[in-house]
């Protein structure tokens, strides 16, 4: 049961807030129209893409895909428990959320070292440099991300309460806007080439 | 109530994660699996969007938005691929 309450209904009150939504509308802006110029680029070069797309992991990128689904949805339970006042249990999905985040992390890392043992490095030809500049991009907010999480487990733990409703929903926000970024990236650097 | 919800949502998600790796390797013409996987691609970014976020809790436009981005993108990459 909720024990807060909440008008989500109003035009201004998005879940997350108003100006989280406005940078998840620029940053999905962002990385659509480098996608899209993405797919424009391979009309040029349809067997370069298609080999290119050939030489990348596409179970790496299901694990990912895992590990960030999921982490979302332990993140969920993070703002469920939090609404209920349950501190503790909202601690312990937090920890949950957050290793999902760090795992993405360690098999991104572990991508990357083969690609750039194997020379494919973001000069290698143009589906790399989009791969590179896409996925680091959106490695970047990860950690940013992990940030957040981290500064929310601090205020989680303290012992006189600082963290707000708001302060929750705005970092579980965040942390789901790196999943639909990765949503975005992954059918089409992964899969449709 | 709303745990075993998003508990449901998240199996969803993981299945058609799997499944559209899978149609990859079918051996179907290109533009076919293209549209199958933009298909898999907008249901899980509007499940994420609206169970995750909470956006069916949110303001018709908010919901519009979302759903309008989530088209376009998807409507432009099959017609440019």
């Amino acid at each position: 049961m909720d024990l807060v309450k909440e008008n989500s209904k109003n035009i201004y009150y998005p879940p997350g807030g108003i100006l989280l939504w406005i940078i998840i509308f620029l940053e999905l802006f962002t990385f659509g129209i480098a996608l899209i110029a993405m797919v424009v680029y391979s009309k040029n070069e349809p067997e370069v893409f298609h080999n290119s797309r050939l030489l990348l992991n596409t179970t790496f990128g299901l694990i990912n895909t895992i590990f960030l689904i999921t982490s979302g949805f332990f993140m969920t339970q993070v703002v469920i428990n939090f609404k209920a006042l349950d501190n503790k249990k909202s601690t312990f999905y937090l920890k949950l959320t957050m290793l999902g985040g760090v795992l993405f992390l360690i098999l991104k890392s572990i991508e990357y070292y083969s690609k750039m043992e194997a020379g494919l490095t973001v000069n290698h030809n143009t589906f790399f440099t989009f791969y590179w500049m896409l996925t680091l991009f959106h490695v970047i907010h990860v950690i940013v991300g992990l940030v957040i999480l981290s500064s929310v487990y601090v205020g989680l733990n303290r012992k006189n309460k600082v963290l707000e409703l708001d302060d929750v929903e705005a970092s579980a926000t965040f942390w789901h806007m790196c999943d639909l970024i990765w949503l975005l990236l992954f059918p089409i650097i992964y899969l449709i080439f | 109530m709303k745990k075993q919800l998003n508990f449901k949502v998240w199996l969803v998600l993981l299945a058609i994660s799997i499944l559209a790796v899978f149609i990859v390797k079918w051996d179907i013409r290109l533009n076919v699996v293209a549209a199958i996987i933009m298909a898999f691609f907008m249901l899980k970014f509007l499940l994420v969007a609206f169970y995750f976020m909470e956006l069916k809790k949110a303001n018709v436009f908010w919901k519009w938005a979302v759903t309008l981005f989530v088209s376009l993108f998807s409507a432009i990459v099959l017609i440019v691929f």
